[in-house]
């Protein structure tokens, strides 16, 4: 509480700033979890109340019939043509690997530059490193994709093994998972907090730990982790909802429904229920049977909450540490 | 003896640099560096599906220059990273330096409050939903309050400050002004109270210098993301109505990875990174990290 200093806090102006500020808060609060109360009720409203003209403030009953979109198909829809729990298990696996690959790549790297590398090579290593971040990744998207196609050429076309018409061995990874996980193995940004964070380490920890005969890993994985728990915290905060959100290189570069993230799914679902909402027809008995399964907006609402769950609690899992983390010392 | 001890150590520290940069300089050569040089030669190339791409010169960016819907793209983009910027950037300052007034219990729960985050995606379709013009909730209480209904989303007039409405009240970094406040030295306060400093001065003379690396360094990131800008108009609008909200991005994957026509998706790329990189030289130049206090 440092800008109203303590001793005038018993001042009727004071008190009256401080009140004034706390309601403002509070008022924004309320708006804030809003969003999340409203699209929590929408999903237990009965789909019935849900399109009704006009809708209704308060709808009566409540139903948890779209949560059971996480276990049972739909059937009838020509895009959604799995389960809910798929998408959640891709969107787990790839998020999964990139943190398992990201993390201790980048930290590494971010730990030999900040402390094992020639101030020389590690000036060069750095602009190599961390330079990739200052070109939107659209102008690689293109060469990635033909990379990730036939592996390892990126100019589109495979050669051919010259006087044969043969082309060089070359592997697909589109339409795995692994077309997802490569591209994220590293990030420029967490290169820079790891470092960040790094350079404050005092060098005489590390050179009394090698005196003692510690080998470098040794000391990376005894010294440095437990010292920089929060760096980690936040990095891996941050590798988790960047690529639990990732929305635009799945869509790309996954084309089978039984691949697909929880984003990409979510947003296929949601088309195609807001293409029906447009063109209700209350006598349609097929199309009523359909919603009362969750193909409706209470539906979608259902699994926008279970998407949002992860980060959530991942949020309040790291948020301790986030603050004790984040420092950011910027493009230097 | 201690010489050859000491030779042996750096030997090992220098094997062991190597070793540890080595993954992320894979990683980064063979996805970052490769397909970004490739993609600047992709520009001048035209491509067909069998055989190799000819080599056309600049004629990808002269039909970028001469195509009627890049402009409009740009312009789009433009208004939104100035209208995100503008209606939403200083509020997270805002919150973080009046929440840190609040009593330490009241800072954790609020704080989670607050800053509490949501997907992407989940955020993007519940606002889209709000935004209904048949069954939104917005236009719900506005028949409640007995005003006329509007049509949002598909109004092109206010669709894309529709967008961008909902980062007033969903916001991330907080949290990193949060962090950077609770370092700010409560002396600081102290003596500016002697000195009869008022609220107002000291929010500007203290509190803002040491939130201007976090400010600038966030700042820089908003622009980039801003102008990069795909999702959140690809979900909620599709791009329209009409062309009203089609960003850049939208446009590079419509002509890239939709149409197909590789050369010209990829010169749009180079020339929003010619302008991003003008965004960042001038943003550099004017708002300086260093604290001048």
């Amino acid at each position: 509480m440092p800008l109203i200093s303590q001793v005038g806090r018993n001042h009727f102006k004071v008190r009256f700033l401080l009140g004034a500020i706390t309601t403002l808060l509070w008022i924004g609060v309320s708006l804030h979890l809003f969003p999340v109360w409203w699209t929590f009720s929408t999903s237990i409203t009965p789909y019935k109340e849900i399109y009704k003209i006009p809708p209704a403030l308060f709808p009566r009953g409540a139903t948890l019939a779209c949560y059971k979109l996480i276990f049972t198909m739909f059937s009838g829809s020509v895009t959604i043509t799995q389960p809910f729990w798929v998408y959640i298990k891709n969107s787990g696996i790839m998020t999964g690997a990139i943190m398992a690959i990201q993390i201790p790549v980048t930290a590494l790297a971010a730990y030999a530059l900040s402390k094992l590398h020639d101030p020389k090579w590690s000036r060069l290593l750095f602009l190599v490193l961390v330079g990739i971040a200052l070109v939107p990744y659209q102008v690689s998207m293109i060469p990635l994709y033909f990379l990730l196609r036939d592996f390892p050429f990126a100019t589109g076309y495979v050669p051919k093994i010259p006087f044969t018409p043969i082309p060089f061995p070359h592997y697909n990874f589109i339409n795995t998972y692994w077309a997802v996980i490569l591209p994220g193995g590293y990030a420029a940004f967490n290169l820079l907090l790891f470092k960040g964070f790094f350079d404050g380490i005092p060098d005489e920890l590390i050179n009394a730990a090698r005196i003692d005969g510690a080998s470098e890993i040794g000391i990376f994985r005894r010294i440095i982790i437990p010292l920089s728990k929060p760096v980690f915290a936040v990095v891996a905060y941050m590798t988790f909802s960047s690529s639990w959100n990732q929305f635009l290189w799945p869509l790309i570069v996954l084309k089978k429904e039984k691949l697909m993230p929880i984003a990409v799914g979510l947003y296929r679902f949601q088309e195609e229920v807001n293409e029906l909402a447009n063109v209700i027809v209350p006598s349609d008995e097929g199309l009523l049977k359909r919603m009362a399964q969750g193909y409706s907006w209470n539906g979608v609402m259902a699994m926008s909450l279970i998407q949002s769950i992860p980060v959530f609690i991942m949020f309040i899992i790291f948020r301790e540490q986030l603050m004790k983390g984040i420092k950011l010392r910027g493009f230097k | 003896m201690k010489k050859v001890e000491k030779v042996k150590r750096a030997k090992h520290k220098k094997r062991a640099a190597w070793i540890f940069s080595l993954p992320a300089l894979f990683f980064v050569i063979v996805f970052g560096w490769y397909p970004l040089v490739l993609g600047f030669r992709v520009s001048l190339e035209e491509y067909h599906f069998i055989t190799p791409p000819t080599y056309i010169g600049l004629a990808n960016f002269r039909e970028i220059f001469s195509d009627p819907l890049v402009p409009i793209t740009f312009r789009n983009t433009f208004y939104y990273t100035a209208l995100s910027i503008g209606l939403t950037f200083i509020i997270p300052i805002i919150i973080s330096i009046l929440l840190m007034e609040m009593k330490k219990n009241t800072i954790r729960i609020m704080m989670l409050l607050w800053f509490i985050p949501m997907a992407s995606m989940a955020g993007n379709i519940i606002w889209k939903w709000f935004y209904n013009s048949y069954y939104g909730l917005f236009n719900t209480i506005l028949v409640y309050l007995g005003f006329p209904t509007l049509r949002w989303l598909d109004d092109p007039r206010i669709a894309m400050l529709c967008l961008v409405l909902p980062g007033l009240i969903m916001f991330g970094p907080g949290l990193m002004y949060i962090a950077s406040l609770q370092s700010v030295p409560n002396e600081f306060y102290e003596a500016a109270e002697l000195e009869g400093a008022r609220l107002g001065q000291k929010i500007w003379h203290i509190t803002l210098p040491r939130l201007r690396p976090i400010i600038s360094m966030l700042l820089l990131l908003a622009i980039i993301g801003n102008m990069q800008i795909f999702e959140r108009p690809y979900v909620m609008t599709g791009g329209g109505p009409g062309m009203a909200t089609t960003t850049v991005v939208m446009y590079f994957y419509q002509l890239s990875f939709q149409s197909l026509i590789f050369g010209k998706g990829a010169s749009l790329a180079i020339i929003l990174f010619c302008v991003i990189l003008a965004l960042i030289i001038i943003q550099r130049k004017y708002f300086k990290e260093n604290i001048d206090v």
